[in-house]
């Protein structure tokens, strides 16, 4: 079955030994001499290379296997055992995490090398490595365990990576508060995770608890069991992937530097909750209740999201609220048993949402640090290059055809109808014309028109090669990554969905090709429409639009930051500090003042003992010595 | 018979000396009527056949060491307010009598247990001289080098004490 | 009739415990301190008449080199309390340190 391989455990150690050596070099001379930047940056970008070719190797070996039993596995030592859990630091590739893993490593080592140019000059230039590097390796720990526990490893270790990078820039207090953030909602989706974990073991545990045993033993559970494991582990999946109602930190979390923003809150570590739903798809499948509670959790999130993302001033929070918005898609079709269709719009987006987040990032690193899109335009012919890219990008998020996101949003679309969901797919439409409306708007607005701010616009220069070139073969990535599950209808042969066959438990929706044709038909015609509107509102040039009303409400992001502060914040806040009061100054401390005071009385009685005299010391001895007398005269009969 | 009267005689000055000693608010008053239970008690000795002793506790004890206590109380010139006022005195004597009840009742009776015997004077050189002196240099030598070594030390620390201009602060 | 001897060797012992216990002048402390010591002298002496053995004499006659000792010392350092704080009260002398 099952083919064992040494160099599997290589993918995750890998990145780590990176992060080891280059955090280790760093922090011995970072208060001395410096070593060059050269170093680290050879050193950090050579393991993302690395992994990369590894999981290419990955790959063809699973494709050279017989389509029943590609899954290489590789259990390098047992982790611990309690009982009847036994827990090996294993890692498993099948199709899903394969692919997974491709473009993982693939994009991680193109934001490394764009990072380079990006990062230049920082002061901590080799710290920013280290953290990137050791979040590669706890995302593919994450991609390549074998069972939930190892995941649960990657997936906190990438929430942990997530914090450090966000709260990079330390010195600026409201980007520490935005790591905390981020990593605090984390932790109640991480609680969940834990919980479902633990019904998970206590359920069918006992006979093994990897993936492989899970799946085999997935018959043994009861439905009610199953649907509250489901729920659970979406619960952590929506703070991972930030989905309604755990989604905000990821726009707070853009306060990370750009590189970051592209490599974890875009193209991997917020896709890790999808990637869990398609992994635990033989848990997921049995219950389509859930899976309809995932799907419209998605869905929403993506309409709500896709709101705000149409307000927002800010470059890079309006690409944050499009990654929340495509994850809502993509949880729509994981949600809707489509568990390859999810994954390929993973597949497609890691590529044009690192692609715009990295030429975001050029266009911040040309403006010097300016974010604002009110004041940029105009910037098509300062970078040309950059302009190109994101354009391809953001055809590509916008799902026009042939773009990369056309046809695997299309797929999850065409799922929904073809289920028999029309609400999802409704919604799915509406979201697809505002996606394109936002993208186009921050396009027209950012490069189009005239400059709003000449002094920026006559310093923009094109970013250098090594930020150039990732971006440009991201847009090839854009562009023709979309060809890879070509749908019949094109006369394809939809080869990642089979890739990803033996993986999923997925069921097919059969349905007619006008049905097909009718998606397509409404994706494109919301595409059109959401640019056409675009352009009218921003093409020639506009000014920063003053909010009001509505728009006022969406640009505030419907208040649900101030929401969750008066339901959740300030009552934890204040029971902590009534605890801290109260419970903890009275209760809890009571006892210990009790022993504390008996002992102040107990000392305070006997200092009236303890008088200084040598007269009362007298008196005390022969007191002692008359009561002893006493005794003995009583005894002496 | 005589002898008996004596004792009572001296036992009585002596309680009585002891009395005036603890009570007696001057200390030159406490040290006088010391002198009055030492030379009494040397007549008591004197009755138990220890010669040597008795002319030991005149010339050492109240001649000696009393002389010393005396020639101190009149050195250091004590005026009637550098004597320690003592309100609760009575009552601490009360309770001091008290406490001290028990020991006495113990040691009386293990006394009562003890045999008794006659005080005669007893001839053949019993407390004299050249018999204790026997004891003393056979087979009391080493305590009696101690006890000489213990003088020299509590001389030299005497001196050294007393010689100081001021206690260190 | 030895009896009675022991029996006042008590008496001025429980004497001379009550002076220490009870009085605060420096001097009828350290002579009631004496009399305890010719209080056991004289159990000393009564009991070598008793035994007609006369160890009991040379223990009288040590602890009276023992008590001029310690009068040597103890009036040395009544001196310097004296010269110290002008007082010849115990209860002045209650902090444990110089």
């Amino acid at each position: 079955m099952a083919q064992n391989v040494s160099y599997l455990g290589m993918i995750p150690l890998l990145p780590l030994i990176g992060a080891a050596v280059v955090g280790i070099l760093h922090l011995a001379t970072c208060k001395k001499k410096r070593l060059p930047d050269q170093l680290y940056a050879v050193l950090a970008c050579s393991t993302p290379i690395l992994t990369f070719v590894l999981a290419v190797k990955v790959f063809f070996d699973l494709n050279g296997l017989p389509v029943d039993g590609r899954a290489l596995t590789h259990e390098v030592f047992t982790w611990f055992e309690v009982g009847e859990m036994n827990i090996s630091m294993g890692f498993l590739a099948d199709p899903l995490s394969s692919l997974m893993l491709l473009f993982v490593t693939f994009t991680a080592s193109l934001i490394h090398i764009y990072s380079i140019g990006y990062m230049a000059g920082d002061e901590s230039f080799a710290k920013f490595f280290a953290y990137l590097n050791l979040f590669l390796g706890s995302m593919l720990i994450l991609v390549l365990g074998n069972g939930p526990v190892v995941m649960f490893v990657g997936w906190e270790g990438v929430g942990l990576c997530s914090y450090l990078l966000i709260s990079y820039y330390s010195e600026d207090r409201s980007n520490v508060l935005a790591g905390n953030k981020a990593f605090i909602v984390n932790r109640i989706g991480d609680f969940g995770f834990v919980l479902g974990m633990a019904f998970l073991f206590w359920a069918i545990g006992d006979s093994g608890f990897d993936y492989i045993s899970l799946k085999t033993n997935a018959h043994m559970l009861a439905p009610a069991t199953v649907t509250l494991v489901c729920l659970l582990l979406f619960v952590g999946a929506t703070g991972k992937s930030a989905q309604i109602p755990l989604y905000v930190w990821l726009p707070d979390a853009m306060a990370g530097p750009t590189p970051v923003s592209a490599l974890i809150h875009a193209a991997t570590m917020v896709t890790a909750g999808v990637y869990m739903v398609a992994r635990f798809s033989f848990l997921y499948v049995h219950v389509p209740t859930v899976g309809l509670i995932v799907a419209w959790t998605g869905i929403l999130t993506a309409l709500v999201s896709a709101i705000y993302g149409m307000f927002q001033n800010d470059i890079k929070k309006v690409l944050a609220y499009s990654t929340v918005s495509q994850l809502g898609y993509m949880f729509a079709g994981v949600g809707l048993a489509a568990y390859s269709a999810g994954i390929f719009h993973v597949f497609t987006h890691a590529f044009f949402k690192a692609l715009l987040f990295l030429g975001a990032g050029s266009v911040i690193y040309a403006l010097h640090h300016e974010q604002n899109i009110w004041k940029m335009g105009g910037l098509k012919t300062k970078l040309p290059l950059t302009y190109k890219t994101m354009l391809i990008g953001s055809l590509a998020l916008a799902g026009c055809p042939p773009f990369s996101g056309f046809f695997s949003k299309d797929e999850i679309l065409y799922s929904a109808l073809a289920s028999g969901h029309t609400g999802i797919w409704v919604v799915g439409v509406l979201v697809a014309g505002m996606t394109a409306y936002y993208t186009f708007r921050m396009i027209f607005v950012v490069f189009h028109g005239s400059p709003r701010d000449a002094h920026a616009y006559e310093h923009a220069h094109e970013p250098p090669a090594v930020m150039t070139v990732p971006l440009v073969i991201l847009a090839i990535g854009a562009l023709f990554a979309g060809f890879l599950n070509l749908p019949s209808l094109f006369g394809g042969s939809q080869q990642v969905t089979h890739w990803l066959a033996p993986s999923l438990a997925e069921h097919a929706h059969e349905a007619s090709h006008s049905i097909e044709i009718i998606a397509i038909a409404a994706s494109v015609a919301a595409f059109a429409i959401g640019i056409f509107i675009a352009y009218r509102k921003f093409g020639k040039g506009a000014e920063e639009p003053v909010y009001s009303g509505f728009s006022s409400f969406a640009y505030h992001t419907f208040r649900i930051n101030e929401l969750y502060d008066v339901l959740f914040v300030r009552p934890y806040k204040a029971i902590g500090s009534a605890i801290g009061n109260l419970i903890d100054a009275h209760v809890t401390d009571g006892p210990v003042q009790l022993i504390v005071w008996f002992y102040r009385q107990f000392g305070s009685t006997f200092k009236l003992l303890q008088v200084g005299y040598v007269r009362v010391y007298a008196i005390y001895m022969i007191i002692g010595l008359s009561v002893m007398s006493y005794l003995l005269t009583q005894s002496f009969k | 018979m005589l002898s008996q009267w004596l004792f009572y005689a001296f036992a009585t000055v002596s309680v009585l000396g002891a009395l005036g000693l603890i009570l007696s608010r001057h200390p030159m008053n406490g040290a006088l009527w010391f002198v009055v239970t030492l030379v009494s008690l040397a007549g008591l000795y004197s009755l138990l056949s220890a010669s040597l002793l008795f002319a030991l506790q005149l010339i050492v004890y109240a001649g000696a060491i009393m002389s010393l206590i005396i020639f101190i109380i009149m050195f250091l010139n004590i005026q009637p307010a550098d004597i320690p006022d003592e309100k609760g005195k009575w009552a601490y004597l009360l309770g001091g009598c008290l406490a001290v009840i028990p020991i006495g009742l113990l040691l009386l009776k293990i006394v009562s247990s003890l045999p008794e015997g006659d005080v005669d004077i007893v001839g053949n050189g019993f407390g004299q001289v050249k018999s204790v002196g026997l004891v003393l240099f056979r087979d009391w030598l080493l305590p009696f080098e101690i006890v000489s070594i213990l003088l020299l030390v509590a001389l030299v620390g005497a001196v050294v004490l007393a010689g100081k201009k001021e206690m260190t602060q | 009739m030895i009896h009675d001897y022991l029996s006042l060797s008590i008496l001025l012992f429980c004497l001379g415990i009550l002076g220490v216990i009870s009085r605060r002048n420096v001097f009828t402390v350290f002579m009631s301190v004496e009399l305890m010591l010719n209080a056991a002298n004289l159990a000393f002496i009564a009991l070598a008449r008793l035994h007609e053995n006369m160890d009991g004499h040379v223990l009288a006659m040590l602890v009276m080199a023992v008590a001029a000792a310690e009068a040597a010392l103890a009036l040395a350092v009544v001196i310097l309390l004296h010269k110290h704080t002008g007082k010849v009260d115990t209860n002045v002398f209650s902090l444990l340190k110089g």
